[in-house]
């Protein structure tokens, strides 16, 4: 099987790998680099699980090859962790128990840290439009939402 | 999960990547967004030889205003990047409206405004909009490029006029004075659905309740989106009354062909439709 060399940054870590064309970049990560925080909910771009920020945009990784991350500037929620010390988003989430079996909240932290990035002061209803591509099928939503602004305040 | 066979092609240039689409014909196909193809791929539906990626080609980058030619949208701009234009949210709001619901926030940032013509759903929500501002159609193929009025673009669910070899390298939208417009995704979800019936509605001319025109077109109801000429006409240089809206409600059900589908049935399409366009041309007049 072709494979294709791609350099690319993940997590502040540059990355040279060989891949083929048919691994999603969600498979890559998970599978190739045992970064399993990202999860394959629908694999189809619908659910969010697979969310990660490539190039400071959050995109679902499932619907990203392997070979396009040539180049790339990847974040992942391993990467968050900074001298161990959660990023305030994830302190919030566990502050507000803004998860339950936590399937979604890798993808929800990582729309939460993009949103953030760009603003850092969002009104509850940029939160709301920041996460609408992330579904969770236990809270309901409301304590994610509480600990995404929160998190605002840290 | 590896999905499909492939090989990744990545062309330097516009005529590198047609030449290989003309060689290689139905075995390739243009990878741009991804967030169709990736999923039919998946699912068996297509089953490409080669994935020809046309981001990394330069001039299909292009994203750019002028007050003589209007609004460049290369081939590769993504419907997020699209909003980095002020002058589209002033100048084209129905544009902007309808390409920040498709999908989701990280489909928007990778799927495109071209892509989504190109993959020609009924329902594509960039397509109201485009065909209310007239926009135009550049493809480009081996032998040479050709300008393509939208309206004549889209030839059936999923088929546009390409051919083999040709890709669309960017759409241009007129310079518009003086217009007000919106787009409704109705919708069964706020987010990450699908559109049950698209409406854009451009008042062109607004004087009060006079107007000199009214566009309408419409998504999902119709094995193309379509403009809605009956109810159209019923506007030119019109006076605009409740009694004129009910008989435009009307005439907007004779000018689309819904069917039941999963997210509709029928006839919640033809009454809705017609509802839309109604509450629409009324909040541009500024009745509700």
């Amino acid at each position: 099987m072709k494979t294709y060399r791609v350099s690319f940054i993940i997590n502040g870590r540059k990355q040279v790998m060989d891949v083929p064309a048919n691994m999603t970049l969600l498979d890559l990560i998970r599978d190739e680099l045992d970064l399993t925080g990202a999860k394959c909910g629908c694999g189809g771009g619908e659910c969010g699980a697979c969310t990660v920020i490539m190039n400071n945009n959050p995109v679902n990784s499932c619907l990203v090859l392997a070979p396009e991350v040539d180049g790339a500037e990847i974040i992942t929620v391993e990467g968050l962790v900074k001298n161990a010390e959660l990023d305030k988003i994830q302190e919030a989430f566990i502050e507000n128990a803004a998860l339950q079996c936590g399937f979604c909240t890798p993808g929800m932290i990582m729309s939460a840290k993009a949103l953030l990035t760009k603003n850092p002061h969002p009104t509850e209803k940029e939160v709301r439009a920041a996460i609408s591509g992330n579904l969770c099928r236990c809270t309901g939503y409301k304590k994610i939402v509480e600990a995404i602004l929160a998190a605002t305040t840290k | 999960m590896r999905i499909g066979n492939f090989e990744y092609v990545v062309p330097g240039s516009i005529q590198e990547a047609c030449q290989f689409l003309l060689e290689h014909g139905a075995d390739a196909r243009v990878f741009n967004g991804g967030t169709d193809l990736v999923i039919r791929v998946r699912d068996g539906h297509w089953n490409p030889k080669y994935l020809v990626d046309i981001k990394r080609i330069p001039e299909l980058k292009e994203l750019s205003y002028d007050d003589v030619n209007g609004l460049t949208i290369g081939a590769t701009v993504t419907l997020n990047q699209l909003g980095s234009l002020e002058v589209v949210y002033r100048q084209y709001p129905v544009l902007i409206e309808g390409a920040h619901v498709v999908g989701s926030l990280q489909v928007r940032n990778r799927a495109t405004l071209v892509g989504n013509i190109c993959n020609a759903s009924p329902l594509a929500d960039t397509a109201p909009a485009l065909l209310v501002y007239e926009a135009q159609v550049q493809i480009t193929g081996v032998t040479g490029e050709r300008l393509v009025p939208v309206q004549e673009f889209f030839v059936g669910p999923g088929k546009t006029v390409l051919q083999p070899g040709e890709i669309v390298t960017k759409v241009i939208v007129p310079p518009i004075a003086n217009s007000e417009g919106k787009y409704f995704k109705h919708a069964r979800r706020k987010a990450v659905d699908l559109s049950s019936i698209g409406v854009a509605v451009l008042v062109i001319g607004k004087d009060g309740n006079h107007v000199d025109e009214v566009r309408l077109a419409l998504g999902a109801v119709a094995p193309t989106p379509v403009r809605a000429k009956r109810a159209e006409a019923l506007l030119k240089n019109a006076t605009v009354t409740p009694e004129l809206l009910e008989q435009v409600k009307e005439a907007v059900a004779s000018d689309i062909s819904p069917i039941s589908d999963i997210r509709a049935s029928k006839e919640y399409r033809l009454e809705i439709s017609g509802v839309l366009a109604k509450r629409g041309i009324a909040e541009i007049l500024g009745w509700e």
